[in-house]
């Protein structure tokens, strides 16, 4: 469990969300973000392969979901505001994905958040 | 005319608005305890300034737009605009009111001087709004609200001085609004956070405490200061702070800064500065 931060924008520490990013994961994001209705929550959870596939999704990207492979899931371009929507429909939350994606459990990643730095621009040592 | 009696930048976090919602229920999060003390005195600062309307800019987080149709900027033209299911259902507020006459105003200056709008007549509104709303103003809400919704979400988001200049014409369309409203501008966004990657939870209270003290003085500096750097620095989404430049811009440069806070609740920094026009 490492509290040190890179100040740069490479992954893994950072996926900025580019239109590349976008375009890769457009079928992903666009899953996620059809659980803004409750009626589609509903299906999902009565049928989660089975709903994914109707969405078009990849057995790959499936199989993320079905692990709840936070990490690989950002990675593979799902926007951070949709996969939180998958996450809340299955019962997790924000935490459970920062905790994927940084390698630690939810406890451990919580007892060091706010992970606090100092640095101002122009002002970095 | 319209008259711009001040204005505020406030962050927001969904957290922000559930954890409210628990505390008035009487179970107040310790940690989330001194960020709603600690912006009561911005409730008796609107109290006493009492605004007929409300000309809000903040980001959508992919609750109303999604990417079939990712605008840069787009603007709220309605008498209501409804609250978003963010896949956790709605929390127990009504709908905000809005103001159509005042949107249009809003669109046909900035569309006519060089801001190329999308123009919802259908929009709901998240956490962007909701979560700090509730207890800044008393709920079921009187003064009707004009939503811009800026593009946070997806690169290439527009630059600062983008912002800055959209603030300025925001401040001369309001000064030239018929009617004699009394209007406070709220720029809205969060301060330092990220939210994915291995860098989730970084947290730079003193860059966010540089961006509250130089904002009135010194906002240019701030507008020069590359994106990228408050992102590196601050995390992914420190770039909200851009949105804060529309509200100080539609400011004058003489206005008054009269209460400024900030804390770390969580993974968000909070912060939130008030300004007011003199005379």
């Amino acid at each position: 469990m490492s509290n040190s931060m890179d100040l740069t924008l490479d992954p893994p520490g950072t996926y900025v969300y580019t239109a590349e990013m976008a375009l890769k994961g457009h079928r992903l994001t666009a899953f996620g973000l059809s659980l803004r209705r409750a009626h589609n929550r509903e299906a999902f959870l009565a049928d989660e392969a089975g709903y994914m596939g109707r969405h078009g999704l990849s057995d790959t990207e499936i199989a993320h979901v079905l692990s709840r492979d936070w990490t690989a899931l950002i990675a593979a371009g799902g926007h951070l505001q949709a996969m939180l929507k998958v996450a809340a429909t299955v019962g997790q939350n924000l935490w459970h994905i920062g905790a994927h994606n940084s390698g630690m459990t939810v406890e451990e990643l919580m007892a060091i958040c706010p992970r606090r730095i100092s640095a101002i621009p122009g002002e970095e040592g | 005319m319209a008259r711009i009696v001040g204005g505020f930048g406030i962050s927001h976090t969904p957290s922000m608005g559930l954890e409210f919602d628990k505390g008035i229920a009487g179970d107040w999060a310790p940690h989330w305890k001194p960020w709603f003390d600690g912006t009561r005195p911005v409730k008796d600062w609107l109290d006493r300034m009492a605004p007929d309307r409300l000309m809000i800019v903040y980001n959508d987080h992919l609750n109303h737009f999604d990417f079939s149709a990712c605008p840069t900027l787009a603007i709220g033209v309605s008498d209501t605009y409804p609250q978003a299911d963010e896949g956790w259902g709605p929390r127990p507020y009504p709908d905000l009111p809005g103001d159509t006459a005042m949107s249009l105003h809003m669109t046909e200056r900035l569309v006519r001087g060089g801001f190329d709008l999308t123009v919802c007549q259908d929009l709901s509104v998240d956490h962007g709004i909701y979560s700090w709303l509730p207890y800044l103003l008393d709920a079921p809400w009187q003064v009707p609200v004009c939503p811009l919704a800026v593009n946070m979400v997806r690169h290439p988001i527009p630059t600062s001085q983008r912002l800055w200049d959209l603030g300025r014409a925001i401040g001369t369309a309001l000064r030239e609004m018929p009617g004699d409203e009394r209007v406070v501008v709220v720029g809205t966004g969060g301060m330092s956070h990220q939210i994915s990657g291995a860098r989730f939870g970084i947290a730079n209270e003193g860059l966010d405490r540089w961006f509250l003290r130089h904002l009135r003085n010194d906002p240019q500096m701030l507008v020069d200061t590359p994106q990228e750097d408050f992102m590196r620095l601050g995390g992914t989404e420190a770039s909200e702070l851009a949105i804060w430049f529309a509200m100080r811009a539609a400011l004058s440069e003489e206005v008054a800064e009269v209460y400024t806070y900030h804390t770390f609740p969580a993974v968000t920094g909070c912060g939130v500065v008030v300004y007011e026009e003199q005379g």
